[in-house]
């Protein structure tokens, strides 16, 4: 199916031009056609048939060899011509795909959104970059009356498309968990039945899951074989590292899970994150803890968010921009 | 950037030994599975995975490893992981893994 | 003139009687050189299939001569064994890259009609017209 017809008269002016001047404007002319003509769907086969007509138009002489050969080299063109409409076809379904996941990526965005709580004392900052467009971490804030605050942080084996139909199965049955159940521990337990019920063999989720309570300003956590987090001692400017043990979910289906407190002062932060901060990797180096560790102190003096955003900024050039993991960092500082 | 993995099936008197060397990613992974998964189903038998020359694991190996235990469970084999390097070895610790997974710690990998 | 309709395929060699015999007719019904070499193409496709995955089979011509438009059909038969997923070998796009050749979503694309019908106690039969324009 062409939609245009390469245009025979132009081609012939153009070739006799050619040869009479060997101009350079001629060729940047012949270039502009080449573009158009594959714009146009036109295939190679028949721009050497308009070459043939353009040359026995100009020199009726021609010797029979050249004219022969000309046909020689428009039949070993046709497979060419064939490789460039499939590349079109691929290239309309590949747009058709991207703008199909969009929407899904916009759909998960939404089914996903959290709201950042502003709980009184507390400074909160967090960002989450997927490393293709659907992301397969997940964070998550619920505040209730009391004050207190729940963190969750999840990140799902793999990224794309499955980790991001796994994590809705995440979002969904923490939601149906009853509104009194917040102790860290039992909420991993039952997502890991949850988790070990329905997905497949190999497919896993890690996940941390907090609670601040402002009563006694203590957080309250457990974690299922997720990247420790880190605790922030400010007055004595030094980290610590998030321990708690936990089987990762969807291992197995009676994993319990240790719950650890922790007292908040003044100041201090608690650092969240996915290993797509700790597993970043630079050519053929991969990022240390130490690193990570040192990049969150240079910021760890700024209001939450901008610290967070900073980091991420650090790590992305790093990268090159270009992510190869999903990317989740959370940093809740005690302002009071 | 060379990804790639290498498995070599060694036969060990009643074991069967998996040889790896290079990265278990989402690329590789795949390749892992199909050498692991059909030894585990194997009643009775004795798998060993020598990680000595994976210098890099991500999560997707560590799902192959779920799965292959998920099968020793079911088929009545065992799995047991050798020679584990620093870094792939610390996987297994904070996904607290090497709680349900013999990782055999006397023999160190070397990088 | 005398029209030799079909071309047995059984050996590699019988692809080339095929191109052969296709080009003739097309370079008769007055086709241009590029859809000539495209037809002999297509022929290509066909017979090669046949001798690949049938062992033999044929490659017949027909002139259609309606009163609006003139053509060439092609039609290829063979007894093998059927093609189970016809979606499947006709999903375009993977074939010039998958080093199998145009396939058969490369005959569609160089012809102007085409049509396949496939059984596995039949065999396959292919059905493809290149309209003069």
């Amino acid at each position: 199916m062409e939609q245009m017809k390469l245009d025979l008269n132009n081609y012939r002016n153009l070739l006799k031009e050619y040869l009479l001047t060997k101009n350079e404007t001629v060729l940047y002319q012949a270039e502009q056609l080449s573009k158009m003509s594959v714009q146009h769907s036109i295939s190679p086969e028949e721009i050497i048939n308009v070459h043939i007509e353009a040359l026995k138009d100009l020199h009726p002489e021609l010797p029979q060899e050249v004219t022969d050969s000309l046909d020689f080299l428009l039949e070993a063109m046709i497979s060419y011509g064939l490789a460039l409409q499939e590349f079109q076809f691929l290239r309309q379904k590949q747009f058709e795909l991207e703008s199909e996941i969009s929407v899904a990526a916009r759909m998960q965005e939404t089914l996903l959104s959290t709201v950042h709580p502003s709980v009184k004392g507390l400074d909160i900052g967090a960002i989450s970059v997927p490393a293709n467009q659907m992301n397969g971490d997940y964070y998550h804030f619920v505040t209730d009356k009391d004050g207190s605050l729940g963190i969750a942080l999840a990140d799902v084996i793999g990224k794309g498309i499955p980790a991001a139909l796994a994590m809705s199965m995440i979002k969904y049955s923490m939601d149906s968990f009853p509104d009194n159940q917040r102790e860290p521990s039992l909420i991993l337990e039952n997502l890991n039945r949850v988790v070990e019920r329905n997905v497949d063999p190999s497919m896993f989720i890690t996940m941390f899951y907090g609670l601040y309570n402002p009563e006694d300003e203590t957080f309250s956590f457990a974690s299922a074989g997720h990247e420790p987090g880190f605790y922030y001692h400010a007055s004595e400017d030094r980290f610590e590292e998030i321990h708690a043990r936990g089987l990762v979910l969807g291992a197995t289906h009676n994993a319990t899970y240790q719950q650890c407190i922790q007292k908040i002062n003044k100041g201090d932060c608690i650092i969240l994150l996915t290993d797509g901060v700790t597993e970043c990797r630079v050519g053929d180096r991969f990022v240390e803890r130490e690193e990570v560790r040192q990049v969150i102190k240079d910021y760890i003096h700024l209001p939450a968010q901008n610290a967070v955003d900073k980091v991420y900024k650090y790590f992305e050039r790093l990268q090159e921009f270009h992510l190869r993991d999903d990317f989740t960092l959370i940093i809740i500082k005690k302002e009071v | 950037m060379n990804i790639n993995l290498e498995v070599e099936v060694k036969k060990q008197e009643a074991s069967t030994v998996l040889v790896l060397s290079g990265e278990i990613d989402a690329y590789t992974a795949p390749k892992l599975k199909e050498s692991l998964l059909p030894l585990t189903r194997q009643p009775n038998a004795e798998v060993v995975v020598d990680l000595e020359h994976v210098n890099y694991m991500d999560s997707t190996g560590l799902g192959v490893f779920i799965s292959a235990l998920k099968s020793t469970n079911e088929c009545g084999s065992k799995l047991r992981l050798i020679h584990l390097q620093d870094r792939v070895h610390r996987l297994f610790k904070i996904t607290s893994l090497d709680n349900i997974i013999t990782i055999d710690t006397t023999v160190r990998g070397g990088n | 003139m005398d029209f030799k309709p079909c071309v047995t395929i059984r050996k590699e060699w019988d692809i080339v009687g095929a191109r052969q015999l296709g080009r003739k007719h097309a370079k008769e019904l007055g086709f241009g050189t590029v859809d000539q070499a495209r037809i002999a193409t297509a022929i290509s496709e066909l017979a090669r299939n046949i001798y690949l995955y049938a062992r033999t089979g044929t490659i017949c011509f027909e002139v259609i001569d309606e009163l609006d438009k003139k053509g060439l059909k092609i039609v290829a038969k063979d007894n093998g064994p059927g093609i189970r997923d016809i979606s499947q070998v006709m999903q375009d796009g993977y074939s010039t890259s998958g080093g199998l050749g145009a396939g058969l979503p490369g005959v569609k694309r160089l012809m102007d009609f085409f049509e396949i019908r496939s059984d596995s106690e039949k065999g396959t039969e292919i059905e493809a017209i290149k309209w003069l324009r």
